[in-house]
């Protein structure tokens, strides 16, 4: 992965892309960033600086659950679990992120 | 909120947080360091790739530490931590404002535990308290409106069946009886009251079941039981006691049930040991009259009603629809009983208000007397924050170096503000952890006076309401107390201060603290003028004549329950009383009566010639009494003559009528000789044959002079009444009260039995409201006078502290010690008239209102006014001295040295 290939996400985005991530199940910080990394075919590298502060707001928000919890490998790791209210969120910001996204096609397309 | 909860939560345990990030972020690395190795890295340069990729740990951790970081929190723990060392660091200080605010804050406490009891409280288990109304009536006798909200059963179903505004009703009373059988017997409170009061609440039973509606019906209701809890606990140690007998009074019940701990219904005295179904109560009167007529009739007023309020229905609607209730209750009665007084003339009116009679319309002496005591209350802790406030200052003054160097270093003056709140608050918090124990202590004594009758616990340690008003108290207190010295912190000139170097500043004057010290002083004026007020009302009314000596009398009454007898009988048993009474020795004077002053009266129709209506002139009152009874009673004979045995049965009828009485039925005339029917128009004369001093027989004839009173003896007048005796004995009345007891008891046919009291016992409850406004007000006076004092000691020590350099250089300029002597106390007593001036003027101004609560006393009394200025004056002059003595020894030498 060249430093070229990464793209900076927008505000608020990352927390999307964690709640999205966390539908699949419940996922470790290391998980979540691997995810992210695989399914946006290294497009998306999340900055494990922004990453574990968005976790930690995130928790305390309700809208995601932590636990320690043994890995398959039997290692101690915390694992982060949506919430309903979570879900509820987002929901509101892919809605809000369609919205936008159809708002920036419009304007971007060819006159 | 619940983010802010949460980041709470996290702040709280902000340690664990950062140990689990760490532990976390370890992980992370751990696995990226096994990517490495997959990938090829070798095993010594994994660690390192790995780190390069997680980034700089030391961000992220800082990063995510503020997310559960709250930076006014940690502040504020810091402020705290300063504020506790500053505390330790001067205790002197500490344990002034402590010991000041606690008097403050625990007299507070104690007076809200009385007033929240007495008018607020909502009983234990009762649902939606906000519905549920006492009912009271009004109508006008006489030119007199009267209050009450006791009445017959008789209209309690007349208004349940004219009103649609409720959706429950239930009558209620209580009573003391004793309960058991023979010597094991003790009188104990009893409920009465309807099936339906259940409902009222959220209550289940804590064992077996309450009695139900139909168990409560007319004429005589079931004989069952419901057990109080705490009673059944002493009692019968909480055994299973369903289908037990008891015996309660003259009736014999079945316990069916328990009541829930804590339930007391809607009694405002201690929580009943029973309760029995209203109707089982009063369909067992030993009167047959009352037993058979009392939900025909309307001549037994005896009970309360209680209703709630439809949820559609306001206040207004709700007293309107009771008060056409009430005067349809009304014309039924007239049908009934026709000499009543008309509709018009009287205007009854009906209105539902608060259960707690103290917060209805007709509060009655007490409560008032209560409410002010509470606003005393309230001013004693002005006083005490005023004094607090006044030590802040001073030590804010003592301490400018230290904040001129703080402020120069950076510190905001925001922050300074803050610190110096943090400060007062955690000293106010302390002060009222103190004032629990004041009020705990106090209020011990404060029950015994006020609410006697209120049984009910008085522990402001466990009782939450108390509590949470004190915290309150204290965080208001805090606030106060620490407003004057943080407005004032970090101003002036920083520089100057930072010069003024071994010398602390110069003599500062501060308005400010001249403003708190004289209203502190004015302040304990206005109460010790309230407490004179109070204490000569109190001489007053024992001063009083009353017309008897109560002092040396017992009154005996007995009890018949269940046991039998006839009219024959009864005079009988009247006689071997007596009797008995007589042959005790020592004992002078013993009489059978029918009434007791400030328990109970007689009246009945009285015809005299030439006068239309005798009662259009006022309430007369008889008594009937045996031939000693003025000799047991201390009543004194003016004219005529008392009875003698010779006045019985058979004998010409006569008569014994009050000073006030006869001046009022006979103006001018000899009352002696005169006629008088009793009872009927048609039956023969009763001739007057002596004149009686005027007795006070009912709380509002210590202030009225209409005091109209008959004496009829027993033997001519309704023989078979007579249900007290009055004993005199020689010496100290409580100690003679056994040996009566059983001297009489002897004599008592079956399970009935006799009460003796003091008479006194009773007297005094008449003069309660005026002995707690005595007592408080002294206590809160010079409670408030000796913070007052310890305030004005503060200021004056500190400034002659502050100022010896300056008195040091007069007396090296040749000023003698009286000069300096002069100096010093001439300003504390300029404090003291200030004061005194301004807490004259405040008195005379809050006069008007506490007028009504004086007996024969002028709440504008210059006498009183005098002779707290006086003592003002010289508690400042006391409260001066040492510091003015200590400056009078102000060396010259030291001062010019320093210079």
């Amino acid at each position: 992965m060249t430093p070229s290939s990464k793209r900076d996400l927008l505000p608020g985005m990352l927390d999307m892309l964690v709640l999205k991530t966390l539908t699949v199940q419940s996922m470790h910080g290391y998980g979540i960033a691997q995810h992210l990394q695989r399914i946006s075919q290294e497009v998306i590298r999340v900055e494990e600086g922004s990453l574990y502060p968005a976790l930690q707001r995130m928790r305390q928000k309700g809208w995601i659950k932590a636990e320690w919890r043994q890995t398959p490998n039997n290692q101690r790791a915390r694992y982060y679990t949506i919430t309903a209210d979570g879900r509820r969120q987002l929901g509101e910001q892919e809605d809000g992120f369609a919205q936008l996204l159809a708002a920036v096609k419009r304007v971007m397309r060819p006159a | 909120m619940r983010e802010w909860l949460a980041r709470l939560a996290d702040w709280v345990r902000r340690d664990r947080l950062e140990r689990e990030l760490t532990d976390e972020l370890r992980f992370h690395q751990q696995q990226l360091e096994r990517d490495a190795l997959h990938a090829g890295v070798s095993a010594g340069e994994a660690p390192w790739t790995a780190r390069r990729r997680l980034g700089n740990t030391t961000t992220v951790t800082e990063n995510a530490r503020e997310r559960w970081s709250l930076p006014s929190l940690d502040q504020f723990q810091q402020d705290v931590r300063y504020a506790l060392r500053g505390l330790r660091r001067s205790p002197g200080f500490t344990a002034t404002a402590i010991v000041t605010l606690a008097l403050g804050i625990g007299a507070n406490a104690a007076m809200f535990g009385v007033v929240d009891r007495l008018m607020f409280r909502p009983y234990a288990y009762l649902k939606d308290p906000q519905s549920v109304h006492r009912v009271y009536l009004r109508s006008t006798f006489r030119g007199d409106e009267r209050i009450f909200s006791t009445f017959e059963y008789t209209r309690f179903l007349d208004l349940q069946k004219h009103t649609t505004s409720f959706s429950r009703y239930a009558a209620f009373s209580g009573t003391s009886m004793a309960i058991g059988i023979g010597d094991a017997s003790r009188e104990h409170r009893i409920a009465m009251v309807s099936g339906t009061l259940w409902d009222f609440f959220d209550a289940r039973p804590a064992l077996g079941r309450f009695f139900t509606p139909a168990e409560d019906s007319t004429p005589r209701g079931a004989e069952v039981a419901v057990l109080g809890h705490a009673y059944w606990q002493s009692e019968f140690g909480g055994r299973d006691v369903r289908g037990e007998r008891l015996q309660v009074g003259h009736i014999l019940t079945t316990i069916i049930g328990v009541a829930p701990e804590g339930f007391s219904g809607v009694s405002d005295r201690e929580p009943p040991a029973v309760y029995i179904p209203i109707t089982l109560y009063a369909g067992s009167n030993p009167a047959a009259s009352d037993r058979a007529n009392y939900f025909t009739r309307y001549q037994w007023g005896w009970m309360d009603m209680m209703v709630r309020r439809k949820a559609n229905v306001t206040m207004q609607q709700a007293s309107a629809d009771m008060n056409q209730a009430y005067r349809r209750s009304w014309e039924i009665e007239g049908e009934i009983e026709p000499p009543l007084t008309p509709l018009a003339v009287a205007n009854p009116r009906a209105e539902v208000a608060a259960m707690k009679v103290a917060a209805g319309p007709d509060p009655g002496l007490e409560a008032r007397t209560a409410l002010w005591l509470t606003g005393v209350a309230a001013i004693v802790l002005l006083i005490a924050c005023a004094n607090v406030a006044n030590l802040f200052l001073a030590r804010a003054l003592r301490r400018q170096r230290e904040t001129a160097v703080r402020l120069a270093l950076g510190v905001s003056r925001g922050r300074l503000m803050r610190q110096t709140l943090t400060e007062s608050v955690l000293l106010s918090l302390l002060g009222s952890a103190a004032g629990l124990l004041v009020a705990q202590w106090g209020g011990t004594g404060m029950r015994r006076l006020l609410i006697t009758t209120q049984g009910a616990s008085l522990d402001v340690m466990t009782d939450w309401r108390t509590l949470g008003v004190v915290i309150g108290i204290a965080l208001v207190a805090g606030v106060l107390t620490g407003l004057a010295p943080a407005a004032t912190s970090g101003r002036g000139d920083l520089a100057k201060s930072l010069k003024a170097g071994a010398r602390e500043g110069t003599y500062h004057r501060s308005r400010l603290r001249v403003a708190l010290l004289v209203t502190q002083g004015a302040l304990s004026v206005v109460l010790l003028v309230g407490a004179g007020l109070f204490v000569k009302s109190l001489n007053n009314v024992r001063g009083m004549r009353m017309g008897y000596d109560a002092e040396g009398a017992l009154f005996v009454s007995r009890n018949l329950r269940g046991t039998t007898l006839d009219s024959a009988q009864l005079v009988q048993l009247r006689r071997e009383l007596v009797t008995a009474g007589q042959a005790i020795p020592g004992i002078a004077h013993v009489a059978m009566v029918s009434s007791i002053p400030f328990w109970s009266t007689s009246t009945t129709n009285l015809y005299v010639a030439g006068i239309d209506s005798v009662t259009r002139l006022g309430s007369f009152t008889y008594q009937t009494a045996t031939a000693d009874f003025f000799g047991a009673m201390g009543t004194r004979i003016l004219r005529g003559r008392g009875f003698t045995d010779a006045d019985r049965e058979g004998a010409p009828r006569v008569a014994v009528v009050s000073q006030g009485m006869a001046g009022v039925l006979w103006p001018g005339q000899n009352a002696i000789g005169q006629c008088m029917r009793v009872g009927s128009d048609t039956i023969p004369c009763t001739t007057v044959v002596g004149i009686a001093e005027d007795i006070v027989q009912r709380q509002n004839q210590l202030a009225d002079a209409r005091r109209f009173h008959y004496y009829l003896p027993s033997d001519q007048f309704r023989p078979q009444r007579g249900d007290y005796l009055i004993v005199r004995v020689p010496g100290n009345a409580s100690a003679q009260q056994e040996p009566v007891r059983k001297a009489l008891q002897a004599k008592m046919p079956g399970q009935s039995y006799v009460t003796v009291r003091p008479l006194m016992d009773i007297v005094e409850g008449s003069q309660r409201s005026w002995q707690l406004g005595a007592t408080l007000f002294v206590a809160f006076g010079l409670l408030a006078l000796a913070v007052a004092a310890i305030g004005l000691y503060g200021v004056i020590a500190y400034n002659v502290t502050q100022r010896m350099h300056e008195l040091g250089v007069r007396v090296a300029l040749g000023a003698q010690r009286p000069d300096i002597l002069r100096l010093v106390v001439g300003q504390s007593a300029r404090f003291a008239l200030a004061g005194v001036t301004v807490g004259c003027a405040l008195a005379l101004v809050a006069s008007r209102w506490v007028q009504p609560l004086l007996f024969q006393q002028s709440a504008t009394d210059p006498g009183i006014y005098v002779a707290v200025s006086a003592i003002m004056v010289v508690v400042a002059l006391g409260a001066s001295m040492s510091p003015a003595l200590r400056a009078a020894r102000a060396d010259p030498n030291s001062a010019l040295r320093s210079e």
